[in-house]
């Protein structure tokens, strides 16, 4: 579904991403960790095709995301780094909108499933960061896309928050594939299936979550150090 | 692609500006026209068409100052990006909603010639010329503001920007760079100045090259604001 082929990024002169490949396939939750500016976002923004890589390619759906961005974004749901939403829209004039531009025919499921039917008709401006982060999930889930990027989809939540947003991650990731960017390590021991650690926009890590209590934290720790 | 269009309607109307600017505008250009009848004494529009495009080219960057800057600055534009709407689509829209509000405020101030009907005959034709003459003056304004809009990513640089550069283009037709200029410059620059192609419509006359001008002015510019956002870096 999603392929990255020796996928170098830079700034300027600054080397955000270093020869990065992967793939991802049907049905996977992958963890993306690494800490901050290690390249998660970068790497997230080149899968959408909002950048560009400086060499290397990206595949979505087996095609180039740039040059066919209409074929390819109804097949994919995103939610961006701090969840930027329209705050002058009430959520329901907001849902409403996208899921007609994304042809979605049960926005009502999706807002049931989300929890969010008490703050349908309020501005969004008004709203907790727990509901502006499921309201920003509704949207990545309308037109029933088969991939979902989520960038750090639990960052500045409590943990009460981040709970529901994890199980939500969990429910979500049973009909299709899921990435999402954290630098919270029991996240990724809770939710996901497969782990890449990536730090200075080096993969330093893909494979199967390590099993165990605070494995992950263990192998995350080892590989930063090293690297 | 409706419930775009609705979004950006929707979100202009919502806004402070979206509703304060076009009344403050209709207002301003009420006082300025109607002095100027009574101090003159002559029940005409011409001078209506005169004051106008000097209040447009603040109107329209205010209006549109928003648009696309903003949407860059909050990071709606990257979730914007990610549907699968086209780029010309997005601009499009934002050039859409505007122009409506545009034609909104310019239909408020219809009510100045229905107060000069009862006071003068005027000639239907030539006020009919005449405000389509502004509307194509305001699209091309229009599509030059977003386009600066999608150059930087702060409304008010965007505004600030847009009101100086179409001043300067504005005043290209003015009788000071006529006294300074050779006479083969002058005329490149009264051709390229947008006054001089309102003048012909506030006459009443629809000159073609006029409204290519119109047309190649609007087209040139939504072309460049499509591309600054396909641009990926």
């Amino acid at each position: 579904m999603i392929e990255l082929r020796k996928v170098t990024k830079k700034f300027g002169i600054k080397e955000a991403i270093s020869s990065l490949s992967f793939t991802v396939k049907e049905g996977e939750i992958i963890g993306f960790v690494g800490p901050n500016g290690a390249g998660k976002t970068t790497t997230m923004r080149l899968i959408t095709g909002l950048l560009k890589p400086t060499s290397g390619s990206v595949r979505l759906f087996d095609l180039e995301p740039i040059e066919n961005r209409l074929i390819v974004l109804p097949r994919l749901g995103y939610l961006p780094e701090n969840n930027p939403l329209p705050l002058d829209m009430t959520v329901k004039e907001y849902l409403k909108y996208i899921s007609t531009v994304k042809k979605e025919p049960s926005l009502e499921k999706i807002i049931n499933e989300l929890n969010i039917d008490d703050v349908y008709e309020k501005k969004i401006e008004q709203l907790s960061r727990g509901y502006r982060q499921r309201v920003g999930l509704a949207a990545a889930l309308c037109g029933k896309p088969d991939v979902l990027l989520l960038d750090e989809p639990t960052s500045g939540l409590d943990p009460i928050e981040q709970d529901v947003i994890k199980d939500l991650i969990k429910k979500l990731a049973k009909k299709r594939s899921v990435i999402f960017s954290t630098h919270i390590l029991s996240e990724i021991e809770d939710v996901a299936t497969r782990v890449l650690i990536i730090n200075h926009g080096t993969l330093l890590f893909d494979g199967l979550k390590p099993k165990g209590k605070g494995s992950v934290d263990t192998l995350f720790k080892k590989l930063i150090k090293k690297s | 692609m409706k419930a775009l269009y609705k979004k950006e309607l929707m979100q202009l109307l919502n806004s402070p500006v979206g509703f304060s600017v076009p009344i403050a505008f209709a207002l301003f250009l009420g006082y300025l026209f109607t002095k100027d009848v009574f101090v003159i004494g002559s029940a005409s529009m011409k001078p209506f068409f005169s004051v106008a495009p000097w209040l447009l080219f603040i109107l329209i960057p205010a209006l549109s100052m928003r648009s696309i800057s903003e949407e860059k600055k909050t990071n709606t534009m990257e979730v914007l990006l990610t549907l699968p709407i086209s780029e010309s689509h997005i601009v499009f829209a934002k050039l859409v909603s505007i122009f409506i509000l545009i034609i909104i405020t310019l239909g408020i101030t219809l009510s100045i010639p229905l107060v000069l009907g009862f006071l003068a005959k005027l000639y239907l034709p030539e006020l009919i010329v005449g405000y389509v003459g502004l509307l194509l003056l305001s699209l091309s304004f229009l599509s030059f503001s977003l386009y600066i809009s999608s150059k930087v990513s702060n409304q008010i640089a965007s505004f600030s920007l847009s009101v100086i550069i179409l001043f300067l283009i504005t005043t290209l037709s003015s009788d000071f760079l006529a006294n300074i200029l050779p006479k083969e410059a002058q005329d490149i620059l009264l051709f390229a100045s947008p006054i001089l192609h309102l003048d012909n419509f506030a006459k009443g006359i629809i000159d073609l090259r006029s409204v290519l001008y119109f047309a190649i002015f609007t087209s040139v510019f939504y072309f460049l604001t499509v591309k600054e956002l396909q641009k990926r870096t």
